[in-house]
């Protein structure tokens, strides 16, 4: 093997170890603090008073926007 | 998820991974590689840069986008198969004569822009300076179709200009083409009839003998076939009073296409 | 699906009025970016339909060097990806963001001054490929005295996005909100690397030489499409079909899988448009990788689209915005499948340099990018300038041409592309008898681009006529609407803060 096959294969495996460490922190981190509690009210959050759940926002011109 | 620095910082990194990946690595492995010479042999460097007409020919290449027609790089043995006598058959683009071996990154290596390609609506031109002649070149350029009646590649009529043949000599770089590509630049003329009628009536004989000089067979002026014959001819033959002559662009052109040889010259590490 | 929230006249009229108020803030800079957008798309529309017939009849104006193939081939590049798909992008982002951090536009001259900057380096890009100034690198043809303007200009609509996210009153960052907050931070990242690394700024950095710019080239012109504007395309998605429907996002948790995993596996496809060329094997084989990995995101993505949609397609016949942007949903799910088949190594060895290729990337960019573009601006538009849209007629010619057109090009070109793919890998086939088999096809492609044009006429007609101010005004109704007149007339007081959440 190569000085430089080494060093490519050094930085793949660091790079794993890097990118794969954070990625294992963030979810963590993520369960830890409650960023999956409740999915399902961050998916209502789009919706208010005005315009609730269960009623459609859009139509032809002039036209109903249906059930 | 409520932190946009999470976000932020998780599209950083990923964003990073890939151009760790993708662009640093092959960027340490082949960034500056050197030329190649064959010191035992005493042979010359290769690649050579680009310089002069060629140089600009480039140019020429790039400003006009030829890149979205013309790839140029030759796979090697393994890839483009293709089923013979039930037998599955690999390297369609070295048997095409495309080039002697496949490409490799040191052929590239003074090509600014590095011009790849990824469509072949027409041949590749890795090697293409070995095929053909500077006069094919400019014929083709001019108008592809009076080369390939099937070819759909755009002609560059605009490169070249129709000038009036002074002292009854033409000039050497004259195009050697048939009045029904020089006569409307960029189209394929023919005569309205009235205009045939008095060719006929003025040189008739003369190119009856012209042609029974270069073809066998006489052609009869009183038939109608004879004329239909002699119409055909005509058409072929170069214009007496104008001639078509390449611009600077053409040149340049000509020229980078004539160094296009990135599939010649042996490599070590280029063996399929 | 539980009961909605108990709510009280104050409360409705309050929420309404909080968002009449946002909307009529986007009014001004959104629109501009998205008319602009519009512009270049029927700029971008005529070179294509040129371009198209010039190479099936290359005698079109063969005395005129700037509408030589190659020219308006780059220039309508540029001008549906830099010009239409980048500024309906930030049309989009600014109207979502604005939307869903809950706070009217701040600082409107910051947006004008960005599309300003991007539309006057469109005219630079343009004219100059046109000019015969382009450089040779796919999707970064643009002349570099365009580019800082482009840069510059995106620049300043990221940098209001961020501050945007940073001055925002609903705590939570919905699934939209995620995928814009990492576009506006990757494409101008993605843009400046891909320019100092292709072409180096002179006096400061050195360009790749060699094999490297075609792949840092191919890193950036596959990226425009994941990192920018695929994540766009998805927020308005993820905003317009649950929003018109009237139902919250199927799983929300599919939708964060679905969108780290994009972040994550898009950004290493790209090779494959290199696949047996001159570089190193291991590149392409890493970048197979990546888009093989894309099923995970493109299979959550296209549940939660298609699963939101479950029991409301009879709403496809009332609505114009969910229409299109449905039409793009399901395109995303083919396009996305066909993407990581095609780039493996057995099957781009046939469709690698053909027509193949360009149905693929028309497929993206046109029947999943810009439909959903589309869907998203019937909803927007009516709610800035308070004025429904003038003729459902004309909705529908839109939708239609649009629609037949691009499934007209995609598979005229995919059949010219296979047999052509096959064709090129048999060497006993004569080159001239691939150019006679494919021609017919780019005859249809012709056909299919008027088509898709005729669509885009009848789009920008009914733009025009909306801010030209035909159209019935909105009405309240059901939506409880407050138009921007309204608003005006309401009283000059601020709206109102935050609802409890």
């Amino acid at each position: 093997m190569s000085p430089a096959d080494f060093a490519v294969l050094l930085t793949i495996v660091g790079s794993i170890v890097l990118f794969g460490g954070a990625a294992v922190l963030a979810l963590g981190w993520a369960f830890r603090s409650g960023q999956f509690d409740n999915l399902d009210r961050g998916a209502r959050t789009i919706f208010g008073p005005d315009e609730p759940v269960g009623q459609p926002t859009d139509a032809f011109p002039g036209g109903d926007p249906g059930r | 998820m409520d932190r946009s620095l999470v976000i932020f910082v998780g599209a950083l990194l990923t964003f990073s991974s890939s151009w760790l990946g993708l662009i640093l690595f092959p960027y340490w492995q082949l960034q500056d590689q050197p030329p190649y010479q064959d010191t035992a042999a005493g042979g010359e460097a290769y690649p050579r840069p680009l310089a002069g007409q060629a140089l600009a020919g480039r140019r020429v290449y790039e400003a006009n986008g030829c890149l979205n027609c013309h790839s140029q790089q030759v796979r090697s043995q393994k890839f483009g198969n293709w089923w013979e006598d039930g037998v599955m058959r690999t390297g369609a683009d070295i048997r095409r004569g495309w080039g002697a071996r496949r490409t490799v990154s040191r052929d590239y290596i003074y090509d600014r822009p590095t011009m790849l390609g990824t469509l072949r609506t027409g041949p590749d031109l890795a090697n293409v300076g070995t095929r053909y002649s500077e006069a094919w070149h400019h014929v083709h350029l001019f108008n592809p179709r009076a080369v390939n009646g099937w070819s759909i590649m755009p002609p560059a009529p605009f490169w070249y200009a129709r000038e009036k043949v002074v002292g009854g000599q033409k000039s050497d770089r004259a195009l050697r083409l048939g009045r029904e590509w020089t006569v409307d630049p960029g189209y394929r003329w023919t005569p309205t009839d009235d205009e045939w009628a008095a060719v006929v009536a003025a040189h008739g004989p003369a190119l009856r003998d012209a042609f029974a000089a270069t073809h066998p067979g006489v052609i009869d002026l009183e038939s109608p076939s004879g004329l239909r014959q002699l119409y055909a001819f005509w058409l072929t033959t170069e214009e007496e009073d104008y001639q078509i002559v390449p611009a600077a662009e053409a040149d340049a052109l000509v020229a980078y296409l004539m160094e296009l040889r990135k599939a010649e010259t042996p490599l070590p590490e280029a063996k399929e | 699906m539980t009961n909605p929230p108990p709510m009280t006249a104050p409360e409705r009229e309050r929420a309404a009025r909080e968002r009449g108020a946002i909307d009529l803030s986007c009014r001004g800079p959104v629109l501009y970016l998205a008319t602009s957008g519009v512009f270049w798309l029927l700029v971008g529309t005529a070179l294509a339909v040129f371009t198209s017939a010039k190479l099936h009849t290359p005698a079109l104006m063969a005395q005129t060097p700037w509408l030589f193939t190659g020219r308006p081939r780059m220039a309508h590049l540029q001008a549906v990806n830099l010009g239409w798909a980048s500024l309906a992008a930030m049309a989009a982002v600014v109207w979502l963001t604005s939307r869903l951090c809950r706070v009217p536009v701040a600082f409107p001259a910051l947006l004008y001054a960005g599309g300003t900057l991007w539309n006057v380096g469109m005219v630079l890009n343009v004219g100059g490929v046109l000019a015969g100034d382009a450089r040779g690198v796919e999707w970064l043809e643009a002349p570099g005295y365009a580019v800082p303007f482009l840069v510059a200009g995106v620049g300043l609509v990221s940098a209001w996005t961020a501050a945007t996210f940073g001055r925002r009153r609903e705590r939570h960052l919905y699934v939209s909100q995620w995928y814009i907050l990492a576009a506006v931070f990757w494409f101008p990242w993605l843009y400046t690397v891909a320019q100092l690394m292709v072409f180096g700024l002179p006096g400061l950095t050195r360009p790749a030489t060699g094999v490297v710019q075609p792949v840092v080239n191919w890193w950036f012109a596959h990226n425009f499409l994941g990192l920018w504007v695929t994540p766009v395309g998805l927020a308005a998605a993820y905003y317009i079909i649950p929003k018109v429907i009237g139902r919250p996002v199927h799983s929300y948790y599919l939708s964060i899988i679905g969108f780290w995993s994009t972040a994550l596996f898009y950004s290493w496809a790209g090779m494959h448009h290199l696949i047996g060329g001159p570089i190193p094997a291991w590149l392409s084989t890493a970048s197979v990788v990546g888009s093989m990995m894309m099923f995970i995101p493109v299979i959550a993505v296209a549940i939660n689209h298609h699963m939101t949609m479950l029991g409301s397609f009879h709403r496809l016949t009332y609505s114009p915005a969910l229409r299109f942007t449905v039409f793009g949903a399901i395109t995303y799910t083919a396009v996305s499948f066909q993407g990581s088949v095609e780039a493996l190594k057995d099957f781009s060895e046939v469709a690698h340099f053909t027509q193949y290729t360009v149905a693929h990337a028309h497929l993206g960019l046109y029947g999943f990018y810009t439909m959903t573009m589309f869907g998203l601006l019937y909803y927007m538009v009516p709610r800035l300038t308070g004025r429904e849209w003038l003729s459902p007629l004309l909705i529908r010619i839109h939708f239609w041409c649009d629609a037949v057109g691009i499934t007209w090009y995609f598979v005229a070109l995919s059949v010219a592309g296979w047999w052509q793919g096959r064709m090129l890998n048999d060497p006993r086939v004569p080159f001239g008898d691939i150019t006679e088999y494919v021609l017919p096809f780019l005859f249809q492609r012709t056909g299919a681009g008027v088509l898709i044009g005729l669509g885009h006429v009848a789009f920008a007609a009914l733009l025009v006529a909306n801010l030209g101010g035909w159209g019935r005004p909105r009405p309240g109704g059901p939506t409880y609407f407050t138009g921007p007149a309204a608003v005006r007339e309401g009283s000059t007081t601020p709206p109102p803060g935050p609802l409890p959440s």
